[in-house]
This record gives C-alpha cells, sequence and structure tokens, in this order.
C-alpha cells in the first residue's frame, strides 16, 4: 500500500487561508479562555485534591454543609459512589488534606469518637496488627512470630480492601484469606467500617504551587527556543526562527484546545506540551531536511517557493504516516486509558495533529516572509528564468538521488 | 551468510538475551521494573526543614555559655535576650567594665561576630558560615532521624532526599495509613527532664509561686491534667528550670510497656553516661518533682523517691497506638528542626491498581493496532519494522529494570508513545527505499541508499525530542520524571534499532550476492 505517491499540491498558496484559520481557532480559544479563565490544576493553584470512595450513596448534602469551601463533584461512574473534592489554596502551608480528611472521617463516622475503635475502611496495616497482637486471638503470645503472624493477617485484610476498594460488610473482612473466627470475632468487637475510604490525597502548598508554575512557564520558553537554536545551528536561521513560529503555533493551537474544553492545566498537560516542542516539529524537519537536500543538487534556478512545495510533495508521505503512527497509540490512550491521561492524551493528539498542518502552511508562510524581508536570499538563481517544479524533476532523476 | 553480518546477528541476539533476562521476574527479584507511587500506591512528601530553629537553639546556648562563664570568672550577672534567629544583645551592669565583657564574648563565641550597640550593650551575631554549616548539619540530622523513623516503621524502599531549599522529598511506597506516618515523622520529639520550680492553674499562677530569685530562669510549660484514673481534666501550668541536664539523646532505648494501673506508657534506660547524669539530677533534687517534657509540654512531673540510675517510665495520656509511636520516635532520636508539609500526594493501593489495568489496556491495544497498520502498510518490511519495535520495546523495558527506573502511569503511557514514535525512523526508511526503487534504482542500492540518507534526518528528529525530553526530566517531579526518561531511553534504542538491527534484517533477507530483483516493501 502506498499513499501520496508523485503529489504536486500547491501547499504555498494555501498559507494564507491556512494562517487565518489557524489565528480563528485561537482566537476562540481565547474566547473561552476570558470567558473561564484559566483552570489551573492542583498542581499550580495550589489546595488540596482528595477522592474519596463511599459505601453507599455519596453524601453529598453532608459534605457540602461539612466543607464549605470546596468543590465536590461525582469521580468516575455513579455506582462507583466516588467522589472528587478539591479545596482551595490556603495562605498557610500545612497538611491541608490529611486534616480535612481526618474531619470527615470523625463527622461522618459516629463510632470514631472512641479512640480504641480502628476504622478498618480508613486506618492502615499496622494499626489492625498492633490490635490484634494486643488481643491475640490466636494465642500465639508475644514473640516475633506472634507479630509476624498478626501482621500478615493485617496485610491480608488490606489487600482485600484494596481489591474491593473498601469493606462494605465484616464478612468481606472474615473473608480475607488467614482471618480466624477468633480474629473475626476481637476485629467485630473492636473495629467498625467507616462511611468512606480514601482513594487519593494531595495537598500543594502555596510555595510548591507557584514555583511549579514558574518551572513549567520556563521550561516550555527555554525548550521552544532550545530547539530554534538547534535548528537554527543545523539549518540556517530562517528555519530556525520558522520552527519557533511552528512551536509557538503548535502549543498555542493544543491550549486552545484545552481552553475551548475547559480542562484543568495540570503536570501532565505541562508534559503534553514539552512533548508537542519537542515531537511536532520532527516532520517539519524532515521536509526542510529534503528542501536543503534538492538545493545542493538543483541545476536550475528556483524560488524559495518553489522548493518548499517540492521538498512538502516529495516528503508528504512520511508526514502523514509518521504522525499517523503516534496518532493511532493516542487513540488507544485517549478510548482505554483512564481519567488519568485523558486529557493528557487529548492535548497530544491536537499538538501532533497541528504540528502536521503547521509543516505544511505554517512553516512556508514564515520562510516565504523571512525571505521576501531578506531580499530573496534563499532562491537558487539558475540558467533558466524561471523554472516550473515539473522540470526540476529531471535532473533529480538524472541525479540518481 | 557474510561474516560482518553474522557477527551483527550474534551482537543483536546477545543483547535480547540480556534484556530478556533484566525483565523476567525471579525469585530473588519478583518485580523486576519497580512501579511508582501512583502505580503502587503509597505517599511522596516534601517537607520544609525549618533550619531557624536549629539557628535560635544554638544562639540560645551561646548566651547560656557567655552567662555561665560570666559567673565563672565572678563577673556581675550579664543579662541576654534574642533579637532574631541568629543574634543576641547581652547587657552588663552599667558598673562593670565592658572590657572584661568583650574580652570573654571574644574568648568564648568564636563563631560570633561581636559589636557594640548604641546604648553600649554588646550584640553578637552568628557567623554567617557558621550559620550555613548549622543549617547544613541540620538538614542533615533531619534525614538521618526521619530515615531511622521510617526503617522502623518497615517501609520498603523509602527514598528520602535532602533537596534546596532546605526542603526533604520522602517517598514512601506502599504506606496505607498515611496520617499515622506523617505524625510520626513530623514529631520532634524533643524530650527534656528538667527540674519543677513552680505550678498553676494557669501561666501567671505558675510564675508566682517560682521563688523570686529563680523567676528568669524558669520556662512555663502547659500540662494535661488528670485524676486518679489517669483521665484528662483540664490542662494546668508548671514552672521548669531552664537548664536541660539530661535529654531524648541521652536514652539508649524506649519500649511500650504497661504501667500501674494497666495503662500504656513508654518504658526507656539510659546510656552510661546518660545514667550518670540521671543518678546525679535525681541524687541531688530528692524530693522535688522532675518533669518529663516533650516537644515543650509537661506529659507528667513524678516526685524524685530516690536516685534513679538506669530506667523510667513516662506515663501521660495516651492510647497503646501513641504509646508504641512514641517509643518508636525516641528510639529514632529527636529531629534538630520543626517540619512543615509543602506538598504531599497520597495514592490508595486500590487506585494504583485501576490505573495500571487501564494504562496496560490502553497500550496494549494501541501497541496492536500499530503493529497492524505496519503490516499492512508496509508487508514485508513491515515485518522487519514490527521486529524491530518489539526488540525496541524489550531493550526499552530492559534498561529500566537496569536502571532501577520506575514505571509510573504516564510512564506507561511513554512506553506507547515511544514505541509510536520509534516508528517514525522506519516510515522516513523505508519511504526513502521506496522513493529510490521508484526512481528504477536494483533492491540492494536502494535498501544502502535509503538507509543513507534517511540517517541525517532521524537523528534529527531524535534530537529535537530528546532536547524536549531533558527539558521534561528537569522541569518535572515523580511520575512525570518517570515519563522523561522511558521517552528519553526508549528514543536512543530506537535509533539503534531503526538503524543498525532493521538494516540487519535487510541485509539477511536480501543479500547483495542474491542480487534480489524484488523487494516487499
Amino acid at each position: 500500500m502506498q499513499i501520496f505517491v508523485n503529489t504536486k499540491y500547491d501547499f504555498v498558496k494555501w498559507r494564507f487561508a491556512a494562517v487565518a484559520f489557524s489565528l480563528f481557532w485561537m482566537l476562540i480559544g481565547a474566547a473561552f479562555y476570558f470567558k473561564n479563565g484559566m483552570n489551573w490544576g492542583i498542581d499550580f493553584a495550589g489546595g488540596a485534591n482528595i477522592v474519596l470512595k463511599f459505601k453507599d450513596k455519596v453524601p453529598m448534602d453532608r459534605l457540602r454543609a461539612d466543607l464549605a469551601d470546596a468543590s465536590i463533584q461525582q469521580y468516575g461512574k455513579p455506582e462507583e459512589n466516588s467522589v472528587l473534592i478539591r479545596l482551595p489554596q490556603l495562605k498557610r502551608e500545612g497538611d491541608y488534606a490529611g486534616a480535612t480528611v481526618a474531619k470527615l472521617n470523625k463527622d461522618l463516622n459516629p463510632e470514631s469518637a472512641d479512640a480504641n475503635k480502628i476504622d478498618l475502611n480508613f486506618h492502615g496495616r499496622d494499626r489492625i496488627s498492633d490490635l490484634l497482637a494486643a488481643a491475640d486471638p490466636d494465642a500465639k503470645g508475644t514473640n516475633d512470630d506472634a507479630k509476624k503472624h498478626y501482621l500478615g493477617i493485617a496485610q491480608n485484610i488490606i489487600n482485600k480492601r484494596s481489591e474491593l476498594g473498601l469493606f462494605t460488610s465484616m464478612s468481606q473482612v472474615s473473608s480475607a484469606p488467614g482471618v480466624t473466627a477468633a480474629d473475626a470475632k476481637v476485629l467485630g468487637e473492636k473495629t467498625f467500617l467507616g462511611q468512606f475510604n480514601v482513594l487519593n490525597q494531595e495537598t500543594v502548598g502555596p510555595q510548591v504551587g507557584k514555583e511549579l508554575q514558574q518551572k513549567a512557564v520556563l521550561a516550555i520558553i527555554f525548550s521552544t527556543l532550545a530547539m530554534g537554536l538547534y535548528l537554527w545551528i543545523r539549518f540556517d536561521l530562517m528555519f530556525g526562527v520558522a520552527a519557533i513560529v511552528c512551536i509557538v503555533h503548535d502549543v498555542l493551537v493544543s491550549m486552545a484546545f484545552l481552553f475551548m474544553i475547559r480542562g484543568e492545566f495540570s503536570l501532565n498537560i505541562v508534559a503534553a506540551l514539552l512533548l508537542i516542542v519537542g515531537y511536532s516539529i520532527n516532520d517539519t524537519v524532515v521536509t526542510y531536511d529534503r528542501v536543503r537536500e534538492n538545493r545542493r543538487k538543483l541545476k536550475v534556478g528556483m524560488t524559495l517557493e518553489e522548493q518548499l512545495n517540492l521538498a512538502m510533495n516529495q516528503t508528504l508521505s512520511r508526514t502523514i504516516l509518521t504522525s499517523g503512527s503516534v496518532v493511532i497509540v493516542l487513540i488507544a490512550l485517549i478510548l482505554f486509558g483512564g481519567k488519568v491521561i485523558h486529557e493528557f492524551a487529548w492535548i497530544l493528539l491536537i499538538g501532533v495533529l497541528a504540528g502536521t498542518y503547521s509543516t505544511v502552511t505554517i512553516v512556508p508562510a514564515v520562510a516565504i516572509a523571512w525571505n521576501a524581508m531578506t531580499g530573496r536570499t534563499h532562491d537558487v538563481k539558475g540558467p533558466a528564468a524561471r523554472p516550473r517544479i515539473e522540470e526540476s524533476e529531471e535532473p533529480r532523476k538524472r541525479k540518481a538521488v | 551468510m557474510n561474516r560482518n553480518v553474522t557477527w551483527k546477528v550474534v551482537l543483536i541476539l546477545a543483547i535480547l538475551v540480556v534484556f530478556i533476562v533484566a525483565i523476567v521476574p525471579t525469585a530473588s527479584n519478583p518485580e523486576p521494573i519497580k512501579r511508582g507511587l501512583d502505580l503502587k500506591g503509597g505517599t511522596h512528601l516534601v517537607m520544609r526543614v525549618n533550619v531557624g530553629d536549629a539557628v535560635r537553639l544554638e544562639t540560645d546556648q551561646a548566651a547560656e555559655t557567655l552567662k555561665a562563664q560570666a559567673a565563672k570568672l565572678n563577673l556581675p550577672t550579664l543579662t541576654t535576650h534574642r533579637i532574631d534567629d541568629a543574634t543576641f544583645v547581652a547587657t552588663g551592669p552599667q558598673a562593670a567594665s565592658n572590657g572584661d565583657y568583650e574580652k570573654l564574648g571574644k574568648d568564648t563565641l568564636g563563631q560570633f561576630d561581636m559589636s557594640r550597640t548604641q546604648d553600649g550593650a554588646l550584640q553578637f551575631k552568628m557567623k554567617s558560615l557558621y550559620q550555613t554549616q548549622v543549617e547544613r548539619d541540620t538538614i542533615t540530622h533531619a534525614v538521618e532521624t526521619i530515615r531511622n523513623r521510617v526503617d522502623a516503621l518497615g517501609v520498603t524502599e523509602p527514598i528520602i532526599a535532602p533537596e534546596s531549599g532546605n526542603r526533604i522529598v520522602i517517598q514512601l511506597p506502599g504506606v496505607d495509613d498515611p496520617a499515622r506516618v506523617k505524625d510520626i515523622i513530623k514529631t520532634t520529639a524533643v524530650l527534656q527532664f528538667r527540674i519543677v520550680e513552680g505550678e498553676g492553674n494557669d501561666a501567671a499562677a505558675a510564675l508566682a509561686s517560682v521563688p523570686a530569685n529563680m523567676k528568669n530562669d524558669v520556662d512555663v510549660l502547659p500540662e494535661t491534667r488528670e485524676n486518679e484514673l489517669g483521665q484528662a481534666v483540664g490542662t494546668s501550668y508548671v514552672a521548669v528550670r531552664k537548664t536541660v541536664p539530661v535529654t531524648g539523646t541521652d536514652l539508649k532505648t524506649a519500649r511500650p510497656q504497661k504501667g500501674q494501673l494497666g495503662q500504656p506508657v513508654v518504658g526507656f534506660s539510659f546510656t552510661t553516661e546518660g545514667g550518670k547524669k540521671f543518678a546525679e539530677l535525681t541524687g541531688n533534687n530528692k524530693g522535688r518533682q522532675l518533669a518529663i517534657v516533650l516537644d515543650n509540654k509537661v506529659v507528667s512531673a513524678p516526685r524524685i523517691e530516690e536516685r534513679i540510675e538506669n530506667e523510667g517510665i513516662i506515663r501521660g495520656q495516651f492510647t497503646q497506638q501513641q504509646v508504641s509511636d512514641l517509643a518508636l520516635i525516641l528510639r529514632s532520636g529527636s529531629l534538630p528542626a520543626s517540619l512543615t508539609t509543602l506538598e504531599e500526594r497520597t495514592v490508595g493501593p486500590s487506585l494504583g491498581r485501576d490505573s495500571i489495568r487501564q494504562g496496560v489496556t490502553a497500550s496494549m491495544i494501541g501497541f496492536i493496532a500499530l503493529i497492524v497498520a505496519v503490516l499492512l502498510y508496509y508487508r514485508g518490511a513491515g515485518v522487519n519494522a514490527v521486529l524491530a519495535l518489539l526488540l525496541n520495546l524489550v531493550i526499552l523495558l530492559g534498561m529500566m529494570a537496569y536502571f532501577k527506573a520506575t514505571l509510573t502511569l504516564p510512564g506507561i503511557a511513554g512506553i506507547i508513545l515511544t514505541l509510536g514514535m520509534a516508528i517514525d525512523s522506519n516510515v522516513l526508511v523505508f519511504e526513502r527505499i521506496r522513493e529510490e526503487l521508484r526512481e528504477g534504482k536494483t533492491v540492494r542500492a536502494s535498501i544502502e541508499q535509503g538507509f543513507a540518507r534517511a540517517f541525517g534526518t532521524i537523528i534529527d528528529t531524535h534530537m529535537t525530542t530528546i532536547i524536549s525530553a531533558l527539558f521534561l526530566f528537569q522541569f518535572g517531579t515523580g511520575p512525570i520524571k518517570g515519563f522523561a526518561v522511558t521517552l528519553l531511553i526508549g528514543l536512543f534504542a530506537s535509533v539503534f534499532t531503526a538503524f543498525f538491527v532493521s538494516r540487519v534484517i535487510f541485509d539477511v533477507m536480501y543479500k547483495p550476492e542474491d542480487r534480489p530483483a524484488t523487494i516487499s516493501i
């Protein structure tokens, strides 16, 4: 199978329309930005994120009453009984999520008033094992082997909990491997099943958030400049500049998309943007490599416009295929990758598509404008006054490129 | 087969074997590629060490030393007060000769710069070099203490590392009770034994009960009051001497015990040196109360009945869990400064399980889709590309195992993305070969030219992505770093597989001496 063989599209002709389209897209993005503002994720805004899984239906009203400043939304499917609690930034550093979770645990579980009772949905292995070892239902004594014995049981109970998400009945606890009837009796007396289990908790203090914001912006700016510098050294200044414009374009197009879907600007999104900076430029490099190669072999004069068109047509299949392979993978990640990488994959997808698009539209537009401004130094002056692209195929064949 | 090619095939097979060995789980190494916290569950903490605490302590001690020395030389008593963490002012009586104090300051406090304030008092400011040293030691000491505590908790493979800005990064895989672990890490656990000079229901009353000549030499600290049954009934205040003859560093060990009422208490024993100090303290103060002070709170203040040498107990309002944690903390030593949580990320084990399942499923589907697409498009050469891709995957995973890189959720996405990018190199070479073939070259010449001409381009495209991956590595924390590492390894591996391996496969399939007339591409 082969695609795009011997095409002769006049890409250069479309450049103004393409620039207009890109600007239009970015304007829509900007409109969304001004309407909704930047949706900074917790990594940058600071604050706390807590994901809880409940035994029964999430007591939304109770949570809202308890946590006045929080934004509370369903996490995953309704039947998962999970909830994402987002708390705004505090001025002070501290263990925000931990303190909030502890408060909720106290408020929602009347049983927790008894400090000697353990919540099997909240507490960890060591507490369970200490409790069992103190009661010693299996009559193992107080030696190290006894400790090991109860630690093993406690670990099995926690593993069981991880598997289930959380315990909804004591019989689930007793069904964990190694739990004897005597153990179950002790657990029944000294423990209870709290309303929720913590799936995830994050606190980002104001200082770290601010630093990360700066670092993210700097990383994107410097990697873009580094890319321009590398390509300037490897090719020429015109291409270095065109590459920077192209990268900025791809990043802005992706960001505009993020604004449109009202996505959260998180660490993963920064990772996606940095990857776009490095990857979306690749097909531009392939194309420009060909421009340079052709130029060395040209026996006839050729304007930059013609050189670009020729190279873009010659490398068109490559441009499409290389992006295509990554797009295949990204679609799989979008469809099956789960919540955490969903937005990451979407932004990358848009960035990769934007990168392909900008290779055949934005890069030529910048290069041609640059060439015009610098007195057309990038044209190749040959014996013929204005040779056509087709004619240039002849010398290529003879030279067996 | 050409000898040259034979060697290359052997080399590739050897590499294959080496990396497969690295990623096959064995009994001694059941998890060759470590899972990151986001997949395994666990806690990532960034804490700031408040080094000011340690500097302040150092300054206070210097002030005490100066006073003690002045007393030894029979100079009139100095009064001192600290104006910031690293500076204190010493004022002598008007009549006294300042020259004596200046000489004393120079002799005893070499780590401080001395100057004279406008009203004639002496000001001592810690030398900045020494302050930096104190701060650095504090961080090192804090890291050690935290490591002791974490080890005592039995956390496997924790990471505890200092970072710039007086920070410590703590990674605790598999921790299922983050609240307890954070408490244990953060407790400063400064244990002191100090003689009681007075008591009262509030701070003022406590101070009032202190003998007049001692008023400047006591600190008033809170204590939880209890009834005969050991239950908390309120807070009272205790005035204790500023001098601290015995501290937690004099302890040899501490363990949870049962008290007389069956309540949980912490039993401890002293080191030889500590035992001597404690014996002297208790011997000289029979009949007085001795306050056991933990983190500036009096936990109990028993009366000294007799000289005690070896051991004792700490009684207070403790649950079983608190007692075993306190014993653990005392065994691991006290923190030299308090800690402030700057960042915490805890992933519960069940969320990690979900993430792995989804990540792996998505990657498998993406991988299969990629293989099908390549085979459909390039036929015979597609097989070549798929072989190169599989080797790339093996190298990528093997390198991760060798470098002990951790696999994170973005890392899983990174693996499959890297493979999607690795195919690009094959595409560039194959398209070039097709182009050469269209121009009427022989199969062998097209292969030669295809590889030769695509080389520069592939290096350039890889370089750009490697540059951005390096920025990503530098920028990212935790999971993102994992992603960057996977990407970098994969990119290097793909240069090798797309050029070397893929080329060798072509050389074996289409041997020059056979003069192949057709190629499936």
